[in-house]
């Protein structure tokens, strides 16, 4: 998703795929190109919580 | 004692985690999209009408593939869901980038889908996995196409700045912690000349003393509203303009309102 950006600091994000099934990203990361905060993608959602609000 | 904001976000999303759960793991099609249990709308609250409860999906996805454009805004209505967003929904336009703040079980996103077409997109970010996992499982059984769903906080959308024509949001955002926060990033991702069209949960009087305390009522939508005043303020302090809230009152619940509100990004 092109608009999709790190919730944080709204920097732009590099992708990672690790997985991939019928065009859709199961697991992969997505890193912020400018803090490098990394955003995990699992089971196919791209988790974007804040860090210190993820499990 | 007061709560934490993070307190506050931990156990709300524990809470609509712990309710969807069972719903989610049902191998069964027979999904209630719109299951009371589900939602704030719990039986003890007032924050919707007891006709809420458990409209199957397969009956949203029946009327989803039979749906035209046209016809929306009457399903929407039919639906009766949450404290009502149909006009926000009526309201949209072919072509438009559309955000649902708290998008739960996704219904709201499919419909706008729907009315946006396949130059539109819609996007909807919830807090809760168990609700994004939900809202996918349930894209995929009603067939909604240009919705996307992420993970993610209302108070730190991972949205970029002026990419959205529409925010809708139905009876969430009285479960922040930080709303003005909330009405802060809505601004922020909202493109000039956007709307922020949503409904929520309000008190036309005095919020009464003591209940912010109490988890249960949080989630209940109850505990974390607050003045419709105080609500349309902090609107207008986040850079909104032409803020207007047509209010219902609650039967049976004195004090508290359904509130329509609009609000423009210069």
């Amino acid at each position: 998703m092109e608009i999709l950006v790190c919730p944080m600091c709204k920097g732009d994000l590099e992708l990672t795929v690790k997985v991939e099934a019928e065009g859709e990203i199961m697991e992969g990361t997505l890193v912020c190109k400018d803090c490098r905060e990394r955003y995990p993608i699992e089971d196919g959602i791209p988790n974007m919580l804040p860090p210190d609000q993820r499990d | 004692m007061a709560l934490s904001p993070d307190e506050i976000r931990s156990q709300v999303s524990a809470s609509y985690g712990a309710r969807v759960r069972p719903t989610l793991e049902a191998s069964s099609d027979l999904i209630p999209l719109i299951d009371a249990s589900a939602s704030c709308c719990s039986a003890e609250s007032s924050c919707c009408g007891s006709d809420a409860a458990d409209v199957d999906i397969t009956n949203i996805a029946r009327l989803y593939a039979d749906t035209d454009i046209t016809d929306l805004p009457a399903t929407v209505t039919d639906v009766a869901f949450g404290c009502g967003n149909p006009t926000a929904i009526a309201a949209l336009q072919p072509g438009e980038v559309v955000l649902d703040l708290g998008s739960g079980g996704g219904i709201d996103c499919f419909l706008a889908a729907k009315m946006v077409g396949p130059d539109g997109r819609v996007y909807g970010v919830d807090m809760t996995p168990e609700m994004v996992a939900l809202a996918r499982k349930n894209a995929a059984t009603v067939g909604a196409t240009g919705v996307e769903f992420r993970l993610g906080e209302i108070e730190h959308l991972p949205i970029d700045s002026g990419s959205v024509d529409v925010i809708i949001s139905n009876c969430v955002i009285n479960l922040s912690p930080d709303k003005p926060q909330v009405f802060r990033e809505a601004f922020r991702v909202l493109r000039p000349g956007g709307r922020l069209q949503v409904s929520d949960i309000v008190w036309t009087q005095p919020v009464p003393a003591g209940l912010e305390a109490d988890m249960d009522q949080w989630a209940a939508c109850i505990a974390g509203a607050i003045e419709e005043r105080d609500y349309l303020a902090q609107i207008a302090a986040a850079g909104f303009t032409d803020v207007t809230s047509v209010t219902s009152e609650y039967s049976g619940a004195r004090g508290l309102a359904s509130a329509d509100i609009v609000a423009f990004k210069p």
